[in-house]
């Protein structure tokens, strides 16, 4: 077991557009993340990235974490990102951890094609988005192999995403829609990216994943780091099984 | 004969609802529909002066039964959709019930609350004279997709009206731009109340060009004094403005040079009065006794409802979504008294399937709220409880088991009063198991009178 507080850790986070993608409760992952290091005496430090703050150095991340927003907003931050492109993904080819929601799931690909209009991705991921007739809206439980409990949370997008075969799915389908409603997987890895439909607070009901999300930062920027000190997670655990019991059978 | 055959219907439906005690109004309605599909707009010429629709995120259901209650004390007979149920069903229950058994009525005006997403279904069988746009929030995101969506709706429900007079909040970007070449009257706060916080402001970009847009001073949410630098679209001209704001006793204000006293709770309240007395004036309604109407008037259940419990104040409030949180939790706020507070959360089709708005809630306000205890219950007992965790406040009792949890606060020697804060459809039972102790404790009589914040309404 490592000594956290002795080897002053500390980690920047950096919340990519609040003002403008903050649709579902997107505050409650910032909020897990930023307790689950300092509970464990980690320092955390928030950068809020508004849309005024142009000049903000991603290099200096640990965690980029990127929202949902309606159609309206996240054109607008599709905007602001695409200058930022080349950026992105040195960051995240290097290793960088990168949480994307919704949107910003959407964001990270080839493209979004609307009835209207195709609105130009950032290409990091190989993966596309077509806008469906139907919203697919619900509660979600998935499972993944990287973690003893299911991942479970709330969806709610337009949205049909493909993925291609380089990419893993986040988890695989138990409850809900996914990716596409038909593809039986939701949400991509790549590296250390973790792009997703689950949105809001995700998280907090879900403390492997967000325990995950920060090892892989703490790997990277400590190569001596030995692992998280374990918390209690009893609430959150009774959280995350309330979920998956009522909409699955015990998995 | 069909419509004869409906209303005779949704009657008995009505009555066999009350005999199994269910509250639901929008029953029999649906079941006269199936009988006779065109009956509201059979039974509107029944009415002879003017229909008015209420529509808005918050605030819709006070606003409304408020300005039925000022029709009818101004001599008016009206029908109303008073229970709340405001879809398709629900009007058409109203219209129902008014009938006599010869199938009609005689009303001068209708009074009704209208889901925004059904306006554009009940416009096709009645057409509103008059349309009173409270707010728009985020609410129930799960079953309206977006906000924008929200306002497409409206605009479509617009649309199909002729002539129809708006009454608008101009405080509202969102709201206030359904104004834009109609016939509209705005009415707003025209001046600086609250501290500025920082709290979820979903429309904060300009309705007309998508730009961030900046406030020369705001109430809450995104209301408040707006204008986008960008494009200049602005507050329009306040044609009811509130002023001389003082909300230290009770609740005073001026409009019109007319001073509003009123013993009521919660900022946003004062919106609510406001629309009210803006719409009664563009219905050419005579407003002298404005003042005596809102003495008169009791507000519905669950909004800061004062139910006594074995001598302790215990105050029941709805909230749907995280505006209505934030003002419940600042008019809490205000309550300087030690407290108990009780949080109930549930997630059926009514409330939104969605919890994670829970997020957008500044529940982390309780922790200056000078806190006996916190409870928390209700279906999402456990995301509500890790959102009180993950603001560092520590929960003295999860339970599902309201009554208990009441108890305990009753008999908490701590406490001098205990706020229930639910959403929708936690309010009901809620509100039943807390009249159901207060027969098994007896007393009603609140023992503990505080001088600071304390009720004064004791029946």
């Amino acid at each position: 077991m490592s000594n956290n507080t002795e080897n002053n850790y500390e980690i920047n986070i950096i919340h990519l557009y609040p003002d403008l993608l903050n649709l579902y409760g997107d505050k409650g992952n910032i909020a897990c993340m930023q307790k689950r290091l300092e509970w464990r005496g980690i320092k955390a430090n928030i950068h809020q990235c508004t849309n005024k703050d142009n000049d903000i150095d991603l290099k200096t991340a640990d965690i980029i974490f990127v929202g949902g927003g309606s159609d309206r907003e996240q054109e607008i931050v599709c905007g602001m990102l695409l200058e930022k492109k080349d950026e992105i993904k040195d960051y995240i080819e290097v290793g960088g951890v990168l949480v994307a929601v919704c949107g910003g799931y959407q964001l990270l690909g080839r493209y979004y094609q609307t009835a209207a209009t195709k609105i130009e991705g950032l290409g990091i991921l190989d993966i596309y988005t077509d806008a469906g007739d139907t919203r697919l809206i619900g509660n979600v439980v998935l499972e993944s192999e990287m973690f003893s409990q299911p991942i479970v949370g709330f969806e709610n997008h337009a949205g049909r995403t493909y993925i291609r075969d380089k990419h893993t799915p986040l988890g695989r389908v138990k409850y809900g829609n996914g990716n596409t409603g038909e593809s039986g997987y939701e949400g991509v890895i790549y590296k250390n990216v973790i792009a997703t439909y689950l949105h809001g607070p995700l998280l907090p009901k879900n403390p492997q994943l967000c325990d995950y999300i920060l090892t892989c930062a703490l790997k990277r920027k400590y190569p001596e780091f030995e692992g998280l000190t374990p918390l209690d997670n009893e609430l959150e655990n009774t959280a995350n099984k309330y979920v998956a019991n009522k909409y699955t059978k015990q998995i | 004969m069909r419509k004869l055959l409906a209303v005779w219907a949704a009657k008995l439906a009505s009555v066999a609802g009350r005999i199994v005690g269910k509250k639901s109004s929008s029953t029999p309605g649906v079941l006269a529909l199936k009988i006779c599909p065109n009956l509201i707009s059979l039974l509107k010429k029944n009415i002879t002066k003017g229909v008015i629709v209420t529509c808005g995120t918050n605030g819709k259901t006070t606003t409304n039964n408020l300005l039925n209650t000022a029709l009818q004390k101004c001599g008016y007979k009206t029908i109303c959709n008073n229970l709340g149920a405001n879809m398709i069903g629900g009007i058409a229950t109203t219209f129902a019930q008014a009938c006599n058994i010869f199938g009609t009525f005689k009303a001068d005006y209708a009074v009704l609350e209208i889901d925004e997403a059904s306006a554009r279904r009940v416009f096709k069988h009645i057409k509103p004279d008059y349309m009173l746009i409270t707010n728009l929030f985020r609410d129930q995101l799960d079953r309206y997709g977006e906000i924008d969506i929200t306002v497409d709706f409206l605009n479509e429900a617009i649309d199909m009206t002729d002539r129809v007079k708006l009454i608008l909040n101009g405080d509202d970007p969102l709201t206030a731009q359904f104004g834009e070449g109609r016939e509209a009257y705005y009415f707003g706060i025209s001046e600086q109340v609250l501290p500025q916080v920082d709290e979820t402001k979903e429309g904060r970009f300009c309705a007309k060009c998508g730009e961030e847009q900046e406030y020369n001073y705001f109430h809450y949410s995104q209301l408040g004094d707006y204008y986008c630098p960008h494009c200049g679209n602005k507050r329009p001209n306040i044609d009811f403005p509130a002023t001389k704001v003082d909300l230290s006793e009770s609740m005073k204000f001026s409009v019109d040079g007319r001073e509003i006293d009123v013993n009521y709770r919660g900022f946003y309240n004062i919106y609510n009065i406001l629309a009210v007395y803006s719409a009664l004036n563009v219905m050419g309604i005579d407003t002298s006794n404005f003042n005596s109407v809102l003495s008169g008037y009791r507000p519905q259940i669950g909004r800061m409802e004062l139910i006594p419990l074995g001598g302790k104040p215990c105050i029941l409030n709805l909230a749907k979504n995280p505006a209505g949180f934030n003002q419940a939790i600042q008019t809490v706020l205000l309550d300087k008294r030690k407290k108990d507070v009780i949080v109930a959360i549930n997630d059926l089709a009514n409330d939104g399937r969605d919890v994670s708005w829970l997020w957008d809630v500044d529940f982390d306000k309780f922790s200056g709220a000078n806190l006996s205890t916190l409870t928390t219950t209700g279906i999402r007992l456990y995301d509500i409880s890790l959102r009180f965790k993950y603001s560092d406040m520590k929960i003295d009792n999860i339970t599902s088991d309201m009554k208990s949890a009441l108890k305990k606060c009753v008999d908490n020697p701590e406490s001098e009063v205990c706020y229930v804060l639910v959403n929708y459809t936690a309010l009901y039972p809620t509100q039943t198991t807390m009249l159901g102790l207060q027969k098994e404790l007896g007393s009603n009589e609140i023992v503990a009178l505080d001088k600071v914040g304390g009720e004064r309404n004791v029946k």
